[in-house]
């Protein structure tokens, strides 16, 4: 029981980043703070395959280190570099930050008491760390929709992603690794797509607001 | 037997030492400014002289106005005994209940206002009413951060909460982080320091209302209120970092946790003026804003309690 209080407490800490990059002001940060969670994610992966003694789980540790440690905040630099100096200026996201930190911890509590309903053997003991990957999905989707800076919106859409890889390794450690490319790959794609139609969007509009890209509506 | 004298020779102490701390950090602060600033003792020097001063009062000012100072200086040194400091238990343990400990620090402001409308100078019933503003806006969160620490501990006593986490057995870690963070905040504003007090300062907000006070009067007040800056932060230290203070009542470890307890204040206080200098006053709408934020953190936590971790 108390390997799982470390699997709960990294979802712990997990939850908490993801809180971090809602609120940070700039990408660049952003980008920093989500790189430290998914070093919490791939810890929070070799911890729960030492509890539950699954081989494929560090397979997984290993290629979300590379794609998600690595591969997205590279990507996103890189973005960063392309659109130049303008991408520092902070975008004022729609709500106040006392406001996103309630709606999270809400979010949380709705999710834990949605969990607290789920009886199947392999969650008794992570119940804490699936509603933190649950809530998860929220967050990602509070920051897309909260966040007007586009490159914020990325990173809630990564947000989301995080959420359901944290679920799938709590509920199927012995998932076979096949499986774990396909959610990770599929989330590098997106991102690098994403990325360029940002850097685009930049070119044409110079700027990064969503709000200002109300034009493109016909 | 044993405790009782630990908790006089440590309000002693406190009393004796609290113008060295004020005295030391006026002395920092001007170094930070590039100033040559007063000298360490300047403090015991202040006191002494306004000690010898005649104690005048406004005309039109009733019995609040000379009640406040011996009544804010007596809750603090009432608070002093009961805090735990070299022990990890608090030596007097019905005087270290939170709950106890918030309503001591309410009584003293309460006063501190109401004294400051009573002299009748409207500049300080200004100072009075921003002061009771900052209560208002503080206490909910600090006390919404002590009551989940309280519930994760299983004790509303300093002593108890602070065994609990000083023996690293606590049950929801990550809630005590969080929980810890919200209270080291509101713990801030309630030091009346910069941003959002300037407690050095005559003609500033913390001491506007002391603006019709003189001679010993004054004396107890300033000494009050750096008093209550060190019971704050022991206050702190005693829940969140117990760490390295006496647990058995022997000699050796009761030397030990004095050391382990000035190092910790030091820190803290030396932490504390470094930001202090490095930012500047925020306008008082914006007070309310940020311990707004204590309060979300402090929420967050307490959905962290819920889970478990």
């Amino acid at each position: 029981m108390t390997s799982y209080l470390v699997v709960n407490i990294l979802g712990g800490l997990l939850i908490v980043t993801s809180l971090f990059v809602v609120l940070s002001k700039t990408p660049q940060r952003t980008t920093l703070i989500y790189s430290l969670q998914s070093i919490v994610l791939v810890l929070l992966l070799v911890a729960l395959g030492v509890t539950t003694g699954s081989r494929e789980l560090f397979t997984w540790a290993a290629t979300a280190f590379i794609t998600k440690a690595v591969l997205v905040p590279a990507i996103m630099l890189f973005a960063l570099k392309k659109i130049g100096p303008s991408a520092k200026e902070a975008v004022p996201s729609s709500i106040s930050p006392v406001v996103a930190i309630i709606l999270v911890a809400v979010e949380l509590f709705v999710c834990y008491l949605a969990v607290n309903g789920i009886e199947l053997p392999t969650a008794l003991g992570v119940k804490p760390a699936l509603a933190v990957s649950l809530a998860h999905f929220f967050v990602g989707l509070t920051c897309i929709i909260t966040q007007r800076n586009i490159l914020k919106q990325i990173f809630g859409y990564c947000l989301m992603e995080n959420g359901s890889h944290v679920t799938l390794a709590l509920l199927a450690p012995e998932a076979p690794g096949l499986v774990e490319i396909g959610i990770a790959t599929d989330a590098i794609f997106a991102v690098v797509i994403m990325a360029i139609v940002a850097v685009r969007i930049h070119r044409v509009v110079k700027s990064l607001d969503a709000d200002d890209l109300r034009e493109l509506k016909g | 037997m044993i405790e009782i004298l630990i908790a006089c020779v440590q309000t002693l102490l406190l009393v004796a030492l609290t113008p060295l701390v004020s005295g030391v950090g006026r002395f920092m602060r001007a170094k930070m400014h590039t100033r040559k600033g007063p000298p360490i003792l300047q403090d015991y020097y202040d006191l002494a002289k306004l000690f010898k001063r005649q104690d005048i009062h406004t005309k039109d000012s009733s019995f609040v106005h000379r009640l406040m100072p011996p009544l804010f200086l007596g809750t603090m040194l009432v608070l002093a005994l009961g805090m735990p400091m070299l022990t990890r238990l608090s030596p007097v343990p019905f005087l270290a209940d939170v709950i106890l400990i918030i309503y001591l620090l309410a009584l003293p402001r309460f006063f501190f206002a109401l004294s400051a409308i009573d002299s009748g100078s409207s500049y300080a019933g200004v100072g009075g009413i921003r002061e009771l503003m900052v209560g208002v806006l503080v206490e909910p969160s600090m006390m919404l951060a002590l009551f989940v620490a309280a519930l994760s501990a299983g004790s509303t006593n300093v002593g108890v909460m602070g065994a609990t986490i000083g023996s690293l057995s606590v049950a929801h870690p990550v809630t005590i982080i969080i929980v810890g963070f919200a209270f080291a905040l509101a713990c801030y504003v309630e030091l009346g320091k910069l941003p959002y007090d300037l407690a050095e300062a005559e003609q500033e907000l913390q001491e506007g209302p002391l603006s019709e006070y003189s001679g010993p009067s004054l004396a107890m007040v300033k000494m009050a209120m750096s008093l209550k800056q060190i019971l704050v932060v022991s206050w702190f230290i005693a829940i969140f970092l117990p760490f390295g203070s006496a647990v058995e009542l022997t000699v050796v470890a009761l030397a030990i946790g004095l050391v382990v307890y000035l190092v910790k204040l030091a820190l803290i206080f030396f932490i504390c003026s470094v930001f202090e200098n490095a930012v500047s006053r925020v306008r008082f709408k914006l007070l309310g804003r940020q311990t707004w934020a204590v309060f979300g953190i402090a929420v967050f936590g307490f959905v962290f309690w819920i889970l478990g971790i």
